[in-house]
């Protein structure tokens, strides 16, 4: 498991990355997700997931759409047309990062 | 497996229970622990079990509540939720106190109307004139002077003027003159209708060189080269030529002379102080063509070249006006320039810039409509006033509310406010009120617009389209209900919570001064406004009323009875045989500014003429009728009598003339003076005229009141610009119908065009009405408004006292007594107001009247009589709110104690 601290500035990247992917998602849904892409060494929990989930939504960069199951309603999240080029946005800043990180902490990737 | 509804709302229970209430996440969160229970339940574990285990694991940093804390803190913006916050209590609170809010909304909003009006009013009248390219290089000549000791000022140069500085003199680059003619008939050729049009003037081809006008139709450069051309705006193309193209059609001009149509130009904006529909070529009169220095006729105006110093290029033109008067001056009145001025006479010329034409244009006559600049400062002191008195009221209310405010005061400081907050919600419902009246304002400027226009004479619009003005409107709106609401933030949010609770802040002494401080200053602008409305309302009574020398009713203006020529005195003859006609007489001269003038200068026969023995005195051609007609006093001598032949070469002087000359009586009295030549006007060396004096007439008033009586002289001649008939009875209708059908006898297809002499009389102060009514209006609103606050006031204190006033009623106290208590404090603030307000209104009364020669006496009782209105109008106020308070059945008011 990577360190919680780690996740913090990459959250954003990570769920805009995941819905630029899959389309629509629901909660529960990404954090599975993001276990099974990160062989389970990722952990996203909900009391970080949720309010980053309504800060983007609030941001205007998804959209919601509820689909009732009963007494339970489940809600799934998905890209406004602004979500979808800050996604790619994020994405490429991210890797430019990291490229930078690798120069500045003297890593080579393929030593991975 | 999915969870039974059962174990669902199980789950939505235990999750509201522990405090999610945001409803977006709660169902997001219960889907989700949802997902867990079924997934532990499928390992096998029974629900309560597996529905624990996922809510201890659920977050792994804490509890439920603070996702729920950290999703508003990511979602919400603060700042927006706390500016709800404030609008919703602002709205509450104006709802809650509607009167007052009403109050202060109604008083604001007629307040902010009147100022906007005057706003419009202002801007359209500083606007004139600013359109036309190279305004700032654009001046007109005008000349000061005097001589022998008359004043005078115009704004009409010499016609060799223009040409000769600009060809002699570098830095002036293009000029261009005006002659004004008065009115014509016009019609084209075809046409069996004329109409009769006062847009006209002759003037230089230079015109559109000078002016930006656009030309539609010609060409600008050449339009009038030639005699006999006219230049017509898009309105009269489409008058007299409706959709054909105007260009080289003709207009024939009263009756006789041909213009072809050589440029149609679009119509002249509405802030230009030029106003004509024709323009002539000045190359078509004779007159353009004189070279005389001494002559003044043509406005003339100059176009300087760049970067031209004003003050220089007027000594410059005056220096050249010197050397070229200077033969005239020798030639005809036998003195050098050097001995015109030792002689204590004097000439200077000015530039006018064209921009401050139509404001501080102050002429007998002028080319165009002006405007005036005092007006214009007293309307923008008055919406300064008004809209101040409206601020005011708002003020005084909140303050005075403050009481009832005091507790909410204190419980949102101990709840943690600080002062800040509390100021930002104050400020923000002040601003909310103030917008809400810029726009009920503003729909009352739309309304009464039309109104104001009438009044005004103007053709305002509101510039709603315009984002700038809407902009403006909003921007001020806010600055007001900062202004407005500043003091009642400051002192409201001063409160120190413990003192609201004890109810003592509310008692605050120096509130109370700060608010009657307020009321006087109300009650000084409007006794002031109801002093300054009743002083000129005095003035123009006065004027209209005074004695004048001439009987002004029942004199009906036939215009452009030239036009019947030949027919004339048949005409005269036998409108003079209908039944309620008095008498008929032909002259273009007559007591009321705007007609025709003729001076010269005259002396006393025998005498050399030279600076200190001539008078320069009015020379009116009139017929045998005009004394009886216009009702006229003979104090000496006796009227023409057409009986006697030489009374060709005699006059009739006014009393001033008498005097001026230096007659003692008419006994073998002569005046002279330089014979004419008559084409050109030049003067006819060692050639005089001599008329012999017949009569004296009282002193009559021919301009307006602000003017002296000047020296005038009475001939007979022909002068057919108007008949004047004096009617015997006030059915004028009957009168004019019979007269009309006269007219149409000999002057088929003219238009009759006919005026009342005292109608015209009045136009004369035409602008002093239109400034009383307009001063009498905003003074009545301001009063409203005044009235509006302390009213509200008024009611406010009464309601405070309800309990004291039930008490002393309870002790004793009768209802007049308790509404003389109540009525006291009011009435010394008026009479404060009063005190301040009687010596500025006396100042600027006097003031005003200095432009009078002839003008009423102000007395003591034209002040007491605003303060007692004033006084009477609080009190009226006031007291229905006392009289209320006492009347009320003290059980009532002490019962809920």
């Amino acid at each position: 498991m990577h360190s919680p601290e780690l996740l913090k500035g990459t959250l954003q990247t990570i769920i805009l990355k995941l819905l630029a992917d899959h389309g629509k998602m629901y909660g529960y849904e990404i954090t599975q997700k993001v276990r099974d892409l990160s062989d389970e060494s990722l952990q996203l929990t909900e009391g970080s997931l949720y309010p980053t989930l309504h800060k983007l939504e609030a941001q205007g960069l998804l959209k919601t759409k509820k689909i009732s199951l009963g007494k339970r309603v489940r809600k799934y999240y998905f890209l406004t047309s602004i979500g979808q080029n800050t996604a790619i946005k994020k994405v490429e800043d991210f890797e430019a990062f990291i490229k930078t990180m690798f120069r500045v902490l003297q890593i080579s990737p393929q030593s991975i | 497996m999915m969870l039974s509804d059962e174990h669902v709302n199980y789950i939505i229970r235990d999750v509201s229970y522990r405090g999610i209430v945001d409803e977006e996440l709660s169902e997001e969160l219960i889907d989700h622990i949802c997902v867990l229970v079924e997934q532990k339940m499928e390992n096998g574990l029974r629900f309560i079990e597996a529905y624990d285990q996922t809510i201890t694991t659920f977050s792994a940093e804490g509890s439920l509540v603070d996702i729920q804390n950290q999703t508003i803190a990511y979602t919400n913006n603060n700042t927006r939720i706390m500016i709800r916050n404030y609008f919703k209590i602002a709205i509450r609170n104006l709802v809650k106190h509607k009167f007052y809010a009403g109050i202060n909304v109604l008083g604001l909003s007629v307040g902010v109307a009147c100022s906007l009006l005057i706003y419009l009013f202002i801007k359209h009248e500083t606007s004139y004139d600013k359109f036309h390219g190279n305004s700032d290089r654009i001046y007109r000549i005008i000349r000061h002077g005097s001589i022998n000791g008359n004043e005078f000022h115009y704004p009409v140069c010499p016609a060799p003027m223009a040409n000769g500085l600009v060809s002699e003199l570098p830095d002036v680059e293009q000029a261009v003159r005006f002659r004004n003619r008065g009115t014509f008939l016009v019609k084209t050729p075809n046409g069996t209708e004329s109409y009769k049009e006062d847009g006209l003037t002759f003037t230089d081809s230079t015109f559109f060189d000078l002016f930006s006008f656009r030309v539609t139709e010609g060409d600008p450069k050449t339009a009038l080269n030639r005699p006999l051309t006219i230049a017509i705006s898009a309105e009269a193309a489409e008058k007299y030529f409706p959709n054909v193209s105007a260009l080289g059609k003709t207009l024939v001009l009263d009756g006789d002379e041909d213009f072809e149509v050589t440029a149609v130009f679009e119509n002249m904006r509405k802030n230009s102080h030029l106003q004509f529909d024709f323009l002539m070529s000045l190359a078509t009169i004779e007159e353009a063509n004189n070279s005389m220095w001494l002559s003044n006729n043509f406005f003339t105006y100059i176009r300087t070249a760049p970067d031209v110093n004003k003050t220089e290029l007027t000594e410059k033109i005056s220096e050249f006006y010197g050397q070229k008067a200077d033969p005239e001056l020798q030639k005809y009145m036998g003195i050098t320039g050097e001995e015109f001025l030792a002689a204590g006479n004097s000439i200077s010329l000015e530039l006018q810039p064209l921009e401050e034409i139509y404001l501080t244009s102050d002429f007998i006559f002028d080319i165009g409509p002006t405007g005036s600049e005092e007006t214009v400062y007293l309307f923008a002191i008055i919406a300064i006033f008004i809209l101040s008195l409206a601020c005011i009221n708002f003020m005084n209310l909140s303050t005075a509310r403050s009481a009832n405010r005091a507790k909410e005061v204190g419980v949102r400081k101990a709840l943690g406010s600080v002062r800040a907050h509390l100021i930002r919600q104050f400020l923000l419902e002040s601003i909310i009120l103030s917008l809400f009246a810029f726009g009920i304002g503003l729909i009352l400027v739309v309304l009464t617009l039309p109104l104001f226009n009438q009044l005004a004479d103007r053709e305002l619009l509101v510039p709603l389209d315009s984002i700038y003005f809407i902009f403006l409107l909003f921007t001020a709106a806010v600055i007001t209900g900062i202004i407005a609401g500043t003091y009642p933030a400051f002192f409201l949010s001063s409160f120190k919570p413990t003192n609201t609770y004890k109810g003592t802040s509310t008692q605050s002494v120096g509130n109370a001064n700060v608010r009657s401080g307020l009321v006087i200053f109300q009650f000084f602008v409007s006794i002031l406004l109801i002093i300054g409305t009743v002083a000129v309302n005095r003035q123009l009574d006065f004027i209209q009323n005074k004695k004048i020398g001439f009987q002004k009713e029942q004199v009906l203006l036939i215009d452009d009875a030239y036009m019947l020529s030949d027919s004339r005195n048949t005409f005269k003859k036998e409108v003079n045989e209908l039944s309620s006609v008095l008498s008929t007489t032909y002259s273009g001269f007559l007591p009321i500014n705007g007609y025709y003038r003729n001076d010269n200068t005259y002396w006393k026969k025998g005498l050399n003429p030279d600076e200190t023995n001539t008078v320069n005195s009015q020379m009116w051609t009139v017929d045998h009728d005009y004394v009886k007609t216009m009702g006229m006093n003979i104090l000496e001598g006796r009227d023409f009598d057409r009986a006697i032949v030489s009374d060709s070469n005699a006059v009739i002087l006014n009393e001033e003339a008498m005097k001026q000359f230096g007659f003692e009586n008419i006994e073998e009295r002569y005046i002279q003076t330089h014979a004419f030549n008559a084409n050109d006007g030049s003067i006819i060396s060692g050639e005089y005229v001599v008329y012999k004096v017949i009569g004296v007439i009282e002193d009559f008033h021919f301009e307006s009141m602000k003017e002296n009586i000047a020296p005038l002289a009475l001939r007979i001649g022909r002068s057919t610009g108007i008949m004047s008939v004096r009617l015997s009875t006030n059915d004028f209708s009957g009168s004019i119908d019979q007269i009309e059908e006269k007219w149409q006898k000999f002057g088929t297809g003219l238009p009759f065009n006919y005026s009342f002499l005292d109608d015209q009389f009045e136009r004369m102060y035409r602008e002093e009405s239109r400034l009383a009514r307009v001063f009498g209006i905003f003074a009545g609103l301001s009063i409203i408004i005044g009235c509006l606050g302390l009213f509200a006031l008024a009611t406010f204190m009464a309601e405070q006292r309800t309990k004291e006033i039930g008490i002393r009623k309870v002790l004793g106290a009768s209802v007049s007594g308790i509404v003389f208590m109540l009525s006291k404090e009011f009435s010394k603030l008026v009479i404060i107001a009063f005190l301040i307000a009687a010596p500025v209104a006396w100042w600027g009364i006097a003031n005003w009247l200095e432009n009078y020669n002839y003008r009423v006496e102000i007395g003591v009782e034209l002040f007491l009589l605003g303060g007692i209105m004033a006084f009477v109008i609080a009190l009226l106020t006031v007291s229905y709110q006392s009289i209320k308070a006492a009347a009320r059945n003290p059980v009532k008011s002490l019962r809920s104690e």
